[in-house]
């Protein structure tokens, strides 16, 4: 089985890797599936293609009402309350992972409509710690 | 000489420990947190033993869990690695107290350097140039900032213990002091438990120079040369070299006599490095000395791969009583020697750490290439600790045969799974000014835009590997799932 795209030729090798022929020139490159979406090695750069792209784009979208962790990491303050109205860029929710300091920001201009986590708490990435007022 | 050691650390330090060991016929113990159960450093060790839950305060940082571990697996000695445990000179006294040896320096000088106050007037009375600081007896917000009007802006505010970069806040004007205090003061408090803060001039154009040194109980102290570390983000290195551009043999001779001079006075014994603010370069240039890491760096490799001495073996020897294995005389330079560190991080995303499976992970393997690991494929990158994967250490005969041979080597080491800085480092490796060795410490900050991958745009190569991967992955249900398909997630791209 191979894969034919224009002048290119991919041999797969086995255990995930594969060949890549261009005019001739022969090339070694990797890929695997994670996280539901297919990576790909080849000279050094790394291209993901699938959900993590569309995720991300996804998440961009949501900032507009809802702001979630980037990965997981543990709620160090929370420096906003319900109620308050909060400037672009204002630092609402320290979070710390890996042992560096991540400020969670607005992204606007907005008041804060709950806060959805806990001081202290290990949250997990994608998930909700606070709701803004619609734009 | 010891016949068991336990290894109190985790990952590639902890990997690269274990293998000296081996090497020299020593019996290994590992320690474990619950998040390492089946990590690499368990499987290479001779015994392991399991010393508390993921957060490192229940396990890598617990002082009773260790020592119980290491009373436990009839260990004589102890080898702390970097981070965790390392420069702590409570931990180093309680192992003596234990019957247990410490590989490391004697704790009073541990104690001495582990603060950057007492560090600075131990290197003043020693004759070794500082840069101008202060740490105010006062500790108050008021007090902080007439410390730093006195210094002058710009300052640097660091916690007066630990190091690493972490809490390390730039001020460049008396309006910024407030907010950076409180940052650096809870950052400090956390990694350290203690908020002492210590205000530094910075001088414009920096360079990090580091010297390696190492002693004996009987008070021999050698030094083998500098490590250039200028390439940093927010003060955590990200690629190291030896020799320095900007270091002349002249230069060399002094820099490395006020390292030894400064161990000495410190009462030091065992491998430590003495780091250097180089401003300018060459002969003419000045150094001052900031802090003495009292322990094993991360970057010590390219110091082995350019003296060709096994720097873990002689901690050893000496924690063991011997002396110095070798004289200042016999110790040279050849060649040089790059490492770039790879981090699970995104460098598109502010450097976000990730975490998550390797699912896929393969190490290169080529002449002059070393590369010092605690991962494998399969590996789970957990969020508990630092997000260093690897380092990658390539020597050559001239500085561009060591940077061509880096840049191979990275070219072909896919991991994949997670997001790591190996593009970026491919970037830093290929820039014009790393090229011609015109370094500083802000190299990373200042040449972002040509150093930060782009958007994915996958080429077409790329697209055609990724198409035979979904057509060879069996019919699993995520990816039969249409919703899922990568294909109708890419929207209207035309592929």
């Amino acid at each position: 089985m191979s894969e034919e795209a224009g002048d290119i030729t991919v041999t797969p090798l086995g255990a995930g890797r594969f060949l890549v022929t261009r005019g001739g020139r022969q090339r070694l490159a990797y890929g695997t599936h994670a996280g539901g979406a297919t990576w790909v090695f080849l000279d050094g750069d790394v291209t993901v293609i699938g959900p993590t792209m569309a995720r991300a784009r996804t998440t961009a979208a949501d900032e507009q009402a809802s702001l979630a962790a980037p990965m997981p990491a543990t709620v160090l303050a929370i420096t906003v309350r319900p109620g308050q109205k909060v400037a672009a860029g204002d630092v609402l929710i320290r979070l710390e992972a890996m042992k560096m300091e991540l400020p969670v920001r607005s992204p606007r201009d907005a008041t804060v409509v709950a806060i959805k986590c806990r001081e202290g708490e290990l949250v997990q990435a994608g998930v909700p710690l606070l709701e803004l007022d619609e734009a | 000489m010891f016949t068991r050691i336990l290894v109190a650390n985790r990952g590639e330090i902890a990997v690269r420990i274990l293998r000296t060991c081996r090497v020299m016929g020593i019996e290994t113990v590992a320690v474990y947190s619950d998040a390492d159960a089946r990590a690499l450093h368990v499987t290479l060790a001779d015994r392991a033993v399991r010393i508390g839950g993921r957060a490192p305060v229940e396990s890598y940082l617990s002082q009773a869990a260790i020592l119980d571990a290491a009373r436990a697996s009839g260990a004589q000695a102890v080898h702390p690695g970097y981070g965790f445990l390392s420069e702590n000179d409570a931990f180093a006294a309680a192992c003596a107290q234990a019957g247990l040896v410490f590989i490391g320096p004697p704790p009073d000088a541990m104690a001495k350097l582990g603060s950057k106050t007492a560090a600075r007037r131990l290197a003043e009375a020693a004759g070794v140039p500082v840069v101008p600081g202060a740490v105010p007896g006062d500790q108050s917000d008021a007090a902080l900032i007439a410390a730093a009007q006195q210094v002058g802006f710009p300052v640097l505010l660091k916690p007066s213990e630990g190091g690493g970069g972490i809490g390390m806040k730039a001020v460049h004007a008396a309006a910024e002091l407030p907010a950076a205090i409180a940052q650096a003061r809870r950052e400090a408090e956390a990694a350290f438990g203690d908020g002492t803060l210590y205000v530094e001039r910075l001088v414009a154009r920096p360079r990090h120079v580091e010297f390696q040194v190492l002693g004996d109980r009987h008070g021999t102290v050698v030094h083998l040369f500098e490590r250039e570390c200028s390439i940093q983000r927010r003060h955590q290195k990200v690629l190291e070299e030896t020799p320095s551009t900007a270091v002349t043999p002249a230069l060399r001779a002094r820099m490395g006599a006020a390292a030894v001079a400064l161990a000495k006075a410190a009462g030091y014994a065992n491998a430590g490095t003495v780091e250097f603010l180089v401003d300018g370069h060459g002969d003419t240039a000045s150094f001052y000395f900031l802090e003495m890491n009292a322990r094993l760096q991360v970057e010590h490799p390219i110091t082995e791969a350019v003296t060709g001495v096994d720097l873990v073996r002689a901690q050893i020897e000496v924690a063991a009583g011997g002396p110095v294995p070798w004289t200042q005389e016999q110790l040279s330079q050849r060649g040089h020697a790059i490492e770039v560190r790879v981090c699970a991080e995104d460098p598109r995303q502010g450097f976000l750490p990730q975490a998550g499976v390797l699912a896929l992970y393969r190490e290169p393997s080529m002449p002059g290439v070393r590369i010092d690991s605690g991962v494998r494929e399969g590996s789970e990158v957990s969020v508990h600790y630092d997000s260093l994967l690897a380092k990658l250490v390539a020597w050559g005969e001239t500085r561009e045969a060591a940077r061509q041979r880096a840049r191979h080597a990275l070219a072909h080491y896919p991991i994949l799974g997670i997001r790591t800085n190996v593009p970026l480092l491919l970037r830093l490796l290929a820039h014009e000014r790393f090229v011609a060795g015109d370094l500083d410490t802000h190299f990373l900050q200042t040449e972002a835009a040509a150093l930060v991958p782009a958007e994915d745009t996958p080429s077409a190569d790329a697209r055609a590997v990724a198409a035979l991967v979904r057509r060879g992955e069996p019919a699993a249900p995520a990816a039969s799932d249409s919703a899922t398909d990568p294909w109708s997630s890419l929207g209207g791209r035309r592929v």
